[in-house]
């Protein structure tokens, strides 16, 4: 345990807790968009700076990364930090002008416009890469990574050919930050729009519907280590299947009485 | 502890004194990178050919430094001093070899001379015993000639004279005798307390004290801890980690050693570029005979210390340098930074501690345990102690390695070692501490080389790369080449770098090339702030440092560009024009013959004219006007 301070309020922490965590406990708003609680900390959209004193130092830093420590002083809101965000946002503004989020921080910070040129208006993607380490994590190994560096940095699958991994599980649809990748089931298939990707789905075994993405059943069978038929059985029949096998059972026990 | 095989070193150092004071004459070659730039290896293989049969030894070796010189050629032939010649073509080392077998001296055309071999420890060798010839002394000795007079070689004290690829030479120049030492008679505690005691810091750019940072690492929990050479040397200009691994790998692997030993590891990394195929080849042999000889492995010296290094080669990324980012890349992963509010001491290369020191800082360790503190701390300024080797490039005399004493002046080091500005041009600015270093502008000349004073300056130390820039060097393009390099860099992690320096790219090519508007240094400087303030990682921390500190030395030189429309240096082709001063001109119709366009006119004798509309501003004119007659507005 540790005590620490943010903006003037004395509160006791975790060791394991972050600054964010801790801020967000609190009720304290702080822009992260590279930071979901089910991953590791990234530290690279750097919304999340905050100014940490400790031992009489004062740092800017990032507080989805920053660890609790005893007798850490945390300023959330100061004009430098706020001077920081502004900055940082008129970038993310001629970087993604299409990020919904984007524009909302930026009218949130009394940005109205970037004075930059945008490369690509209908961009929406800030490269905070939580999708590829939700995938890393839910995979295992990684159906998208990033590839190339600096501006010619973009999320991609291996060597930029089909989307042979994914598992159309969806979760990188749902941590993105900005809208950059959605997912739309069709009767046929998943499809990802980034990448063009249509991930077809498995048919049940007993109705011939098709129910879920054929790669992510195949995955868990193996996981399980069971035959990938035990699964490809849709949640509608499965449940049908349980219900008559439990009335059987409850018409025997009748019987029986 | 007790070493068991003081014997073995015995033995290396008998072999490498037979090695490096033959009876017979022994030539050597300077075989480095930069050597072999020049031609050395044509020059090695002539002496080859040319000795073939006899009994002399033609042996290769590293860099003196006095790259500028290059290929260096040194004859000793028994009892006389050794000589050393500067830029020797094939014919000239067949003469010496010639020379050599016929026991004769050659002085015409030798840089300089040494009469004896004098290690900074171990055994001096008097190599001038015989009776000499008197116009001997029309030779200077090396030590005394203006690029070696102001230099105190440390790290580099090696490079050069021995052949690196030979165990028993290093050890004959007291390699080795340190880390005996130390398994010998000192407890990890003694060797940390003797490294912060000399006040030794990270020769890498970040000064970090070296043995509050083994203590640290020794201090933190978790098995195993690794040590790290980051020996990714990236910066434009700048080549001291290979010169050193190039020309005395084992001076890095004994402070290695050394270190392993203090914070208590089994296992170190070499991280090293792949772009310095030589320093992989020389460390790589120089590992396997450290191993061979019982000074890498299971049982150092029998003292029952065990030690292993391997090699990493890095794939050329400039960021890999940052030491978490370099720490990925040896892990397999892609080489990224990532924040250090845990230090690397602690949770380092798969997340245990790690102790990571650059090439220079290495190869000090030696020298610091086999001299002691006291020794290495009378040497530099109050805070920064010993040396630094810098690579000295640019537009001036004598370009190459030169290692001075910490707090040496700017002004010494261009004008005293290095000889000034090339064609007695005028100093302008010196950049220092590589892409992310920052201008230093002549007026501030005297300042005091240490790390303290250069980042009050806006630069930094950095890892020691120094251009040297005249007057007709451009400011704002100098800021625009070196922000193009750290866009081409950058990994893209977080957005202040990726976006931050890719906006300020943007606005510097429109400055040079005339389009650019007031409020765009309101802009570089915000992005400046930025970048400094919220990134992620040293690179992005220091990229702004190249435009911000040229503005706030040579402000008017940007004001110039985007007010004016003119680049008073007269290098940002959109906003010159050339111009033949008819006062000036002898119409001598050099600069019309050499103008590629046709764009010169004029009577022979006669002032000439520039065609405007032919001209494409190459500026080969200027260049070769021997008046001074082409002026650029």
């Amino acid at each position: 345990m540790a005590y620490i301070t943010i903006n003037g309020q004395k509160v006791r922490a975790r060791k394991e807790e972050t600054v964010l965590q801790v801020a967000r406990r609190l009720g304290i708003d702080i822009p992260a968009l590279c930071y979901h609680p089910a991953l590791e900390p990234y530290a690279a959209c750097r919304l999340c700076l905050v100014e940490a004193t400790l031992n009489g130092r004062t740092r800017v830093v990032a507080s989805c990364a920053y660890p609790i420590r005893d007798g850490l002083v945390v300023e959330t809101d100061t004009e430098q930090i706020h001077q920081l965000r502004r900055n940082l946002l008129k970038l993310y503004l001629a970087q993604a002008p299409n990020a919904e989020v984007i524009q909302q921080l930026a009218a949130e910070y009394g940005v109205t416009a970037t004075p930059y040129p945008i490369r690509d208006p209908e961009e929406n993607c800030i490269l905070c890469g939580l999708c590829e380490r939700v995938c890393q994590k839910v995979r295992g190994e990684a159906a998208i990574s990033f590839a190339y560096r600096g501006i010619n940095r973009q999320v991609t699958p291996p060597f930029e050919e089909d989307l042979d991994d994914c598992l159309g599980c969806g979760a990188c649809a749902f941590v993105c930050p900005t809208g950059a990748i959605t997912e739309r089931y069709k009767a046929e298939a998943v499809t990802l729009d980034k990448w063009g990707a249509e991930i077809p789905m498995a048919r049940c075994q007993v109705c011939g519907k098709p129910f879920a993405p054929a790669s992510g059943i195949e995955h868990a069978a193996a996981e399980l280590g069971i035959d990938s038929d035990e699964l490809c059985i849709c949640p509608h029949c499965r449940q049908l299947a349980h219900s008559q096998a439990l009335s059987k059972l409850e018409a025997g026990r009748s019987t029986a009485r | 502890m007790a070493i068991k095989q003081q014997s073995t070193l015995d033995t290396l150092r008998e072999q490498g004194r037979q090695r490096l004071y033959p009876d017979v004459p022994r030539i050597t070659v300077g075989m480095a990178t930069c050597g072999q730039a020049a031609g050395a290896a044509e020059v090695y293989q002539a002496l080859q050919e040319a000795t073939q049969g006899t009994s002399i030894a033609v042996v290769p070796v590293g860099c003196r430094g006095y790259c500028q010189r290059e290929p260096l050629v040194d004859v000793r032939i028994p009892g006389w001093p050794r000589l050393i010649y500067a830029q020797v073509t094939p014919d000239q080392a067949r003469e010496l070899a010639e020379a050599a077998s016929n026991r004769q001296l050659v002085l015409d055309g030798a840089l300089g001379r040494e009469d004896n071999d004098k290690p900074l420890w171990g055994e001096e060798q008097i190599l001038a015993t015989d009776s000499v010839p008197e116009q001997i002394d029309t030779i200077p000795l090396l030590r005394d000639i203006d690029f070696y007079k102001h230099q105190v070689r440390i790290a580099t004290r090696n490079c050069g004279i021995i052949d690196p690829a030979s165990l028993p030479e290093y050890v004959a120049r007291g390699g080795y005798q340190a880390l005996a030492k130390v398994l010998e008679q000192m407890t990890p505690e003694e060797v940390i307390e003797e490294i912060t005691a000399s006040g030794l810091r990270g020769r890498g750019g970040g000064g970090f004290p070296t043995g509050r940072k083994w203590r640290s690492c020794r201090e933190a929990k978790g098995e195993p801890h690794y040590v790290i050479c980051n020996a990714d040397e990236g910066d434009p200009g700048a080549y001291m980690d290979r010169s050193i691994l190039e020309g005395d790998p084992h001076a890095v692997l004994e402070g290695m050693i050394i270190g392993a030993y203090a914070i208590g590891s089994p296992q170190g990394y070499i991280y090293v570029r792949a772009e310095y195929p030589l320093a992989v080849s020389t460390l790589r042999e120089a590992i396997n005979q450290a191993r061979t000889a019982g000074l890498l492995g299971n049982d150092i010296l029998g003292s029952g210390f065990a030690f292993d290094i391997d090699i990493v080669r890095g794939g050329g990324a400039f960021v890999c340098g940052e030491s978490t980012a370099l720490m990925a890349s040896v892990e397999g992963r892609a080489g990224e930074p990532r924040s250090k509010y845990v230090h690397t001491v602690e949770s380092g290369l798969w997340d245990k501690p790690t102790n990571l020191n650059n090439v220079e800082t290495w190869a000090n360790v030696p020298a610091i345990i086999a001299q002691g503190p006291d020794w290495f701390s009378s040497i530099g300024t109050e805070k920064s102690k010993g040396t630094k080797v810098f690579s000295a490039v640019g537009n001036v005399q004598n370009t190459g390695l030169v290692e001075v004493p910490m707090g040496m002046t700017l002004h010494e080091l261009v004008y005293d070692v290095c000889g000034g500005v090339l064609d007695g041009r005028e100093l302008k600015a010196i950049q220092t501490g590589g892409p992310s270093g920052g201008c230093i502008p002549a007026e501030l000349l005297d300042l005091p080389i240490d790390y303290e004073h250069l980042t009050e300056a806006g630069s930094m130390m950095g890892s020691g790369g120094m251009i040297v820039m005249d007057d007709r060097t451009c400011m704002v393009e100098l800021a625009r080449y070196f922000t193009e390099f750290l866009v081409e860099e950058s990994c893209g992690k977080c957005g202040p770098c990726r976006e931050g320096l890719y906006q300020m790219l943007h606005i510097l090519t429109d400055i040079t090339q005339g389009r650019g508007k007031p409020e765009y240094i309101e802009q570089l400087e915000e992005l400046g702030e930025l970048l400094s303030w919220a990134s992620l990682c040293a690179l992005g921390g220091t990229a702004a440092n190249p435009v911000l500190s040229t503005l706030r030395y040579f402000r008017e030189e940007y004001e110039a560009h985007i007010y004016d429309k003119k680049c008073p240096a007269g290098v940002c082709q959109e906003l010159i024009s050339y111009r033949i001063d008819p006062e000036a001109c002898t119409g001598c119709h050099l600069c019309a013959r050499n103008c590629p366009q046709q764009a010169i006119v004029g009577d022979p004798k006669e002032p000439h004219q520039i065609l405007t509309e032919k001209c494409i501003k190459c500026g080969i004119c200027r260049e070769v006007c021997k008046f001074d007659a082409v002026v650029v507005e």
